[in-house]
C-alpha cells in the first residue's frame, strides 16, 4: 500500500484560521510545533495541536513557568502564584528586578492591579498558630537585620500560610516546615553530650519537637554518622537541592534564646469513645472534672493530664502556679521522676518475679526438668500462634501456599 | 477489553502522584466539584474516579475497599497550662456550657476529617517512599520497591505494600534517588552539540580567567581529590593545621595572619568534631588554605617588584578596602566552585541522571514532607513516626481536590449508596 499522504498541519491550520497573524502573537513560542516537521510519517490522531494542548502549553508557559526552577531561599509551590503567574508575596521592587533579569518579562506589568486584590490573605485555622506567629517573628526580624545591614530590597518577604499551599484547592493542606540541618545537628549533639546527655522528653521539651521525632533524627544522624565512618557516598547535593525547596525550623544558636518550637508536642489522640455525644445528668453542687467525663465516656479512659505526651509539664506548672520557689520545684520534679522510674522498674521485676513463679522445676539427676503451663488459648484465633501448643512441634508455615497473603506485617528493627 | 486511556490526559484532567507538569496542571485546573445538575451518586462517582486517580491508582479497588477504614485518626494539642489551671469542671459553668467572660476561648477551626479518606495508602512503603521525596512518582517508588532498593529496618522489603508501623524507618538506595529526583541526562544529538559548544565558551573564559588570575585553577586541582574515610580526615586536619602554624612563623601581613588564625581554629574545631566532619567541610578548608597561600606568595612577589621596603602602614592600606573585597568575592566563588566542583557533584559520565546533579523540572512545586515522616536527606532514608492525623484546621494527608470532593468519595466507600 502506497503510504498516504496528508496534507501537512500547518497549512491545514493556516487554512482553518482566519486570523492567524494576530494568534501566533499571542502564542507562546515554545509550541511543539517542529514535532510536526520531524514526524512526517506518523499516523496518530492527535498531531494536530488542539485546544487543550494549546492551554496546556499556554499555562506551562505563562503561569507555570515560574514553577519550572526553585526559587533561590523560598519555597515555590502553586499556592504562592495568582492565576497570571505572579508571586503575590513578593516586593514590587523584587519583581521588578525580576523583570530586569528578564524572567518573568510580560506577566508581572500587566497584572499589578489584580496582584492587590489577591494580597488580602484569610488568617487563622492553624494547628500550631502560635509556633507559626513566632517563626514569622524571627524571620521578619532577621529581615529588618539584613536590611539594616546592606539595605538591600532584593529579599524576598517570609512566606505567608497561602504561599505554604501546593494544591491551591485544598485550605486544610500545607507544607508544613521540616527540621532544618543545624538543628538535627544540634538536637543529637545535645542527647549525646559526654558530661550532660539529654534524655528524650527532656530533648523534646527543649526543642519544642515531639517524643517519637527525637527518637527518629537520633537514629537517622546516628546511622548518618556510620555511613560517614564508613566512608559511604551522602547524598549532599541531593539533600542541599531538596532543603532549599522545603521550609525549615531553623535551629538557634544563640543558648541564651529560646529555640523556635517546631511542632506541638502535647498532642491529644481523639479516643473513639469520646466521638459520640452523651447525656449524663449531674447534680449542679457537684464538681464535674476532667477524670469523671474520662469515665463517663469509657470506664478505662484517663483524663487528658494523663494520656498527653508530657504529663510532666502539667505538674511542673501547678507547682509554679501554687507559688513555689523554683529549687522546690525542681526538687519536687526530681522525686517524681524518680518514684515513676522506681514504680516502672518495680512492676518489671515484679513481672519477672511472676514468670519465674509459673515454671515448675524438677530436678533431675543431670538436668532439672522445667515445666511451663501452656493455655489452649494462647494458641489465638487461627490456632497458629507461637505461644501455642503446636508451633514448637512443627506446625508447618503457610508462606508458600496459593492465596495466602506472604508481604510481612512487621520488620523487627 | 476496553483500551485504557492516557495516564496523562488533557481531555480529563486527573492529578496523579509525580512531578510531571501535566499533574502540576491539572492541579491548578482542579475546581471545587459541580453539584446542580448531578444526581447525588454521579457526584459521589465523579469524585471517587477523581481521587481514587490520584490515591494508589496502582492498587485494585478490591484491595482498596479492604484498607479503607471509616474510623478517621485525629488529635488536639492540648496546652499544658491551660490544663495546670483548670481541672475541667469550668465548662460547666455559668449556666451549664461554661461560663462567658472576656476571656471565653474562641471556636476551634474545623477538623477536617473529610480530607483524611485515603489515610490508610499513605502509610503503604511506595507511598511513603513517594511523600518522602525519594522517588519522582508513586509508580516509581513501587518500582524501587520491587527491584530491591528498598530497606525496611535494614532488610530489604521488596513488597510495596508493606504496611509500615509507627517507627519504622525505610532507607532507599542513594544513587537511586539521585536519579529519580535529578534532572534526566539528555542524549539528542542537538543536545550533545550545544553541550560541547557551551563546554568550549566556558574553557575559553576559563583560559582568559586563568591567564589573570593563577592561584584559582590549582585551587579547583586540589580539590579534586578521593573519597576520605573519617580517620584520614583527621591526619589531613592535623597536617593542614601543621602547615597553617608553619607559615604562621614566617613573616606575613597582620592582616593575612588574622586569616590564618581563624582558619587554624576552623580547624581545630574541626578536629575536635572529626567524627562529625564530611570530606566537603575539609576540602573547602584546603582550598581556602591554599587560597591564602598563593594571595600571599603572588603579593609578596609583587611587593618585592615594585618597592623592596614595605612598612607595615603600606602593607594594611593594601589590603585594606579593594583588596578585601576582592578576597571576599574570591572566597565566595570559591565556594561555590567546591560546591559544584567537589566530589559530591561532578561530572560523571557514567551515572544515569544530567551532571552535575541538579533537581529535575518542576520538582519544588511539589517538594513538600509531612509530618508523619521524619526525613533524612543524607542518608536517603526517613523513619515513618505515626499516623497521619487530622488536626483542628489541617489534614495530614496530601490531597489536592477540595474538602467536599472528599467529602463525596468518603461518601461512596461508605457502601450505601
Amino acid at each position: 500500500m502506497p503510504p498516504c499522504i496528508r496534507p501537512s498541519n500547518v497549512s491545514s491550520s493556516l487554512t482553518s484560521c482566519p486570523s492567524v497573524s494576530s494568534i501566533s502573537a499571542i502564542r507562546p513560542r515554545s509550541l511543539p510545533q517542529p514535532a510536526q516537521a520531524t514526524r512526517e510519517f506518523s499516523q496518530s490522531s492527535s498531531r494536530q495541536v488542539t485546544l487543550r494542548r494549546r492551554k496546556f502549553y499556554q499555562w506551562l508557559n505563562g503561569p507555570g513557568r515560574s514553577l519550572k526552577q526553585p526559587l533561590p531561599n523560598s519555597t515555590n509551590y502553586l499556592g504562592a502564584y495568582d492565576q497570571y503567574g505572579n508571586l503575590v508575596r513578593a516586593d514590587p521592587r523584587w519583581l521588578a528586578k525580576q523583570k530586569r533579569e528578564g524572567k518573568g518579562a510580560k506577566e508581572a506589568a500587566e497584572t499589578d492591579g489584580a496582584k492587590k486584590e489577591d494580597e488580602v490573605l484569610p488568617e487563622g485555622q492553624e494547628a500550631d498558630d502560635m509556633d507559626m506567629a513566632a517563626r514569622r517573628l524571627e524571620k521578619e526580624e532577621d529581615v529588618l537585620n539584613k536590611k539594616k545591614d546592606d539595605d538591600e530590597s532584593d529579599q524576598l518577604p517570609p512566606e505567608t500560610v497561602e504561599d505554604l499551599r501546593p494544591f491551591p484547592s485544598n485550605r486544610f493542606f500545607r507544607s508544613q516546615p521540616v527540621l532544618s540541618e543545624d538543628l538535627r545537628e544540634a538536637i543529637y549533639k545535645a542527647m549525646t553530650d559526654p558530661h550532660r546527655p539529654m534524655s528524650l522528653p527532656a530533648a523534646s521539651v527543649h526543642f519544642g519537637v515531639s517524643n517519637e521525632r527525637i527518637g527518629a533524627v537520633y537514629r537517622l544522624k546516628h546511622m548518618e554518622k556510620e555511613w560517614i565512618a564508613q566512608g559511604k557516598t551522602l547524598a549532599i547535593p541531593y539533600r542541599k537541592a531538596v532543603m532549599d525547596m522545603l521550609p525549615k525550623t531553623p535551629h538557634v544558636g544563640d543558648s541564651n534564646k529560646r529555640p523556635i518550637p517546631h511542632e506541638p508536642i502535647n498532642d491529644l489522640i481523639v479516643h473513639p469513645a469520646t466521638r459520640q455525644q452523651l447525656f449524663v445528668p449531674v447534680a449542679e453542687s457537684r464538681q464535674f472534672t476532667r477524670v469523671d467525663a474520662g469515665k463517663a465516656f469509657d470506664n478505662d479512659l484517663l483524663p487528658a493530664d494523663d494520656r498527653i505526651p508530657h504529663p510532666e509539664m502539667v505538674h511542673v506548672e501547678r507547682d509554679t502556679i501554687s507559688g513555689m520557689p523554683s529549687s522546690e520545684r525542681l526538687e519536687r520534679a526530681k522525686e517524681r521522676l524518680i518514684s515513676q522510674m522506681k514504680e516502672k522498674s518495680e512492676k518489671e521485676e515484679a513481672a519477672k518475679q511472676a514468670e519465674k513463679a509459673a515454671l515448675t522445676k524438677v530436678a533431675g539427676r543431670r538436668w532439672d526438668f522445667v515445666i511451663q503451663d501452656v493455655s489452649v488459648e494462647s494458641v489465638g484465633k487461627d490456632g497458629r500462634d507461637y505461644r501455642g501448643v503446636g508451633w514448637r512441634y512443627g506446625l508447618p508455615h503457610e508462606d508458600r501456599k496459593k492465596g495466602v497473603v506472604k508481604i510481612p506485617t512487621s520488620v523487627d528493627a | 477489553m476496553r483500551k485504557k486511556g492516557r495516564f496523562h490526559s488533557l481531555k480529563k484532567l486527573r492529578p496523579r502522584q509525580d512531578w510531571s507538569r501535566w499533574s502540576l496542571y491539572s492541579i491548578s485546573q482542579l475546581k471545587p466539584p459541580i453539584t446542580s445538575p448531578k444526581t447525588f451518586f454521579q457526584q459521589k462517582w465523579t469524585a471517587k474516579s477523581l481521587t481514587r486517580a490520584y490515591h494508589g491508582e496502582q492498587i485494585r479497588e478490591k484491595v482498596w475497599k479492604r484498607m479503607f477504614k471509616r474510623n478517621l485518626p485525629a488529635v488536639v494539642s492540648m496546652d499544658y497550662k491551660y490544663l495546670a489551671r483548670n481541672d475541667g469542671s469550668e465548662q460547666a459553668a455559668g449556666r451549664g456550657a461554661g461560663a462567658e467572660g472576656p476571656k471565653a476561648p474562641k471556636n476551634p477551626p474545623m477538623t477536617p476529617y473529610m480530607q483524611m479518606t485515603y489515610y490508610p495508602i499513605e502509610r503503604r512503603l511506595d507511598s511513603a517512599i513517594f511523600r518522602s521525596l525519594f522517588a519522582s512518582s508513586a509508580r516509581q517508588a513501587r518500582q524501587f520497591c520491587v527491584h530491591g532498593l528498598v530497606k525496611v529496618n535494614g532488610k530489604k522489603m521488596v513488597y510495596p505494600g508493606y504496611m509500615l508501623n509507627p517507627g519504622d524507618l525505610f532507607q532507599v538506595e542513594p544513587s537511586s534517588v539521585m536519579y529519580a529526583t535529578g534532572a534526566p541526562k539528555t542524549r539528542s544529538s542537538t543536545a550533545r552539540r550545544i553541550a560541547k559548544e557551551k563546554s568550549t565558551a566556558r574553557a575559553d573564559e576559563w583560559n582568559e580567567k586563568s591567564k589573570v588570575n593563577p592561584p584559582t585553577t590549582e585551587l579547583i586541582q586540589s580539590t579534586n581529590r578521593e573519597e576520605p574515610t573519617a580517620a584520614e580526615l583527621k591526619t589531613h586536619m592535623q597536617s593542614l593545621m601543621k602547615d597553617v602554624e608553619d607559615v604562621l612563623n614566617e613573616d606575613v601581613s597582620a592582616k593575612d595572619k588574622q586569616k590564618f588564625r581563624g582558619l587554624r581554629q576552623q580547624i581545630r574545631k574541626s578536629i575536635s568534631l572529626w567524627k562529625t566532619a564530611n570530606p566537603e567541610t575539609i576540602s573547602t578548608l584546603d582550598s581556602q588554605f591554599d587560597f591564602l597561600k598563593n594571595a600571599i606568595r603572588a603579593r609578596s612577589a609583587e611587593l618585592e617588584a615594585t618597592t623592596p621596603t614595605t612598612t607595615d602602614a603600606e602593607s594594611t592600606t593594601l589590603m585594606s578596602s579593594e583588596d578585601q573585597q576582592k578576597l571576599k568575592q574570591a572566597f565566595e566563588k570559591l565556594k561555590l566552585e567546591t560546591e559544584h566542583t567537589s566530589e559530591w557533584n561532578k561530572r560523571n559520565a557514567a551515572a544515569p541522571y544530567a551532571t552535575p546533579w541538579r533537581p529535575r523540572d518542576y520538582m519544588s512545586a511539589f517538594a513538600f514532607i509531612p509530618r508523619y515522616l521524619e526525613v533524612n536527606q543524607n542518608i536517603c532514608a526517613a523513619v515513618y513516626l505515626r499516623h497521619p492525623v487530622a488536626r483542628p484546621g489541617l489534614a495530614e494527608v496530601p490531597t489536592p481536590f477540595h474538602l467536599e470532593t472528599g467529602q463525596l468519595a468518603f461518601n461512596w466507600y461508605l457502601r450505601r449508596r
